[in-house]
């Protein structure tokens, strides 16, 4: 009877420690019995109590990888929520037209360097990509430039050769201003473009990053915009101070634009990171939770199984001697 | 708009026709002024200065070695 009911529980699945992506994987099943010809005995009590320990430890450290996710978005967030103002005037002037059509298009993905970030990364690349593919066409020319080792990982697999450049290790040093310039100088010295899109996780609140699309025009295209009328059509009724020409001020703002909307939209990126990393190490630590529930039951129903098969042994044992 | 600094009545202003970008220079002015600060103000701004990151080209699908861009732009 003990052993019935103990070969039943043998079969339960015991759960495999989490793996990187704890909300997808949940309930992998290995069955680790070791099923003698007689089937007294089945899983030892030192396997489960060692696969106890391990979720455990994966539990603190998914909780202190929270803590320290939710400790650096405070202080990050401050600064997002103060970069907005940089763009803003920018898109009052300019707008932001994500339908323009234009020859050459370069699409800038902001991705992070670290992983278990949760599904940031990858729906900026599938965004990535679609708008690859909604820009491309006869006489049209599209190139990646990415930012973020995991961006870069993505587009390789299949669209290497239309990667202009990758930049990583962005966020040895917080973020600032000055970086994100200096990487926008490099970027725009060395890739020639009519529109610049640049891709990133816009930061609403701790549980929701939409990604977003940002649109910057060469002056060339915005002069060309602004003759055929709507919202650049009224750049002409704006005086110009000093001794620059039109075209002057229109190259300036749109390398200023874009360094601001580039320094915006990594912040932003920064922020969702952080607040997708919490969101993951939370459900990460809730399943190991539910794990070491289930293994408990599994190590307490093992441990008293095999107390009493002693038992029936030792009075066996002891009524064989005496009967 | 920023009107040329020289107040020249050059075509390009100085900056430009010495092939940098209007970024390279608003980031030059920064640090000048950064630079102006006095302790312990002048630490925390240069701490805002820092500048890292690997770039690297990529040529037919294939990246070249990374250029590690690594200074804290003193000027």
């Amino acid at each position: 009877m003990a052993m019935a009911a103990f070969r039943r529980e043998g079969r339960r699945f015991l759960l495999s420690p989490i793996s990187h992506k704890p909300s997808t994987v949940a309930r992998s099943a290995i069955l680790s019995e070791e099923f003698h010809p007689s089937g007294t005995r089945s899983i030892s009590t030192q396997v489960v109590r060692n696969r106890m320990k391990s979720v455990r430890n994966i539990q603190k450290i998914t909780k202190a990888m929270k803590m320290v996710a939710a400790s650096k978005l405070r202080a990050v967030q401050v600064r997002t929520e103060n970069s907005r103002g940089l763009w803003q005037p920018f898109t009052a002037l300019l707008g932001d037209v994500p339908s323009v059509d234009v020859k050459k298009n370069v699409i800038v993905t902001i991705t992070s360097d670290k992983g278990l970030c949760g599904g940031i990364n990858s729906t900026s690349v599938k965004i990535s990509k679609s708008l690859y593919k909604f820009t491309s066409g006869p006489e049209k020319e599209t190139k990646y430039v990415v930012l973020g080792e995991k961006g870069k990982v993505q587009l390789v697999r299949d669209s290497k050769n239309s990667i202009e450049m990758t930049i990583t290790e962005l966020q040895k040093n917080p973020l600032n201003y000055t970086q994100v310039s200096v990487l926008a100088d490099d970027i725009l010295k060395n890739v020639e473009y009519d529109a610049l899109r640049i891709i990133f996780n816009k930061f609403h609140s701790v549980v929701s990053f939409i990604p977003t699309v940002s649109t910057i025009l060469s002056p060339e295209v915005v002069e060309r915009e602004s003759e055929s009328g709507g919202k650049l059509g009224d750049l002409d009724s704006y005086e110009i101070e000093g001794s620059e020409t039109k075209a002057e001020v229109l190259q300036n703002l749109a390398e200023f634009q874009f360094s601001c909307v580039l320094f915006n939209a990594a912040l932003e990126n920064a922020c969702s990171e952080l607040g997708a990393r919490m969101s993951a190490m939370d459900s990460s630590s809730r399943n190991a939770g539910e794990m070491l529930d289930r293994l408990t039951l599994t190590y307490n129903r093992t441990r008293q199984a095999s107390i009493t098969t002693e038992l029936i042994e030792i009075i066996s044992g002891a009524s064989a001697l005496t009967g | 708009m920023a009107s040329a600094a020289a107040g020249s009545s050059a075509a390009v202003p100085f900056w430009r026709a010495a092939g940098m970008t209007y970024i390279t220079y608003s980031n030059i002015c920064a640090s000048l002024v950064r630079s102006c600060l006095k302790e312990p103000y002048k630490s925390e701004a240069a701490s805002r200065e820092k500048v890292h990151f690997a770039i690297s080209k990529w040529a037919d699908g294939k990246p070249e070695k990374p250029t590690v861009r690594s200074d804290s732009p003193e000027e």
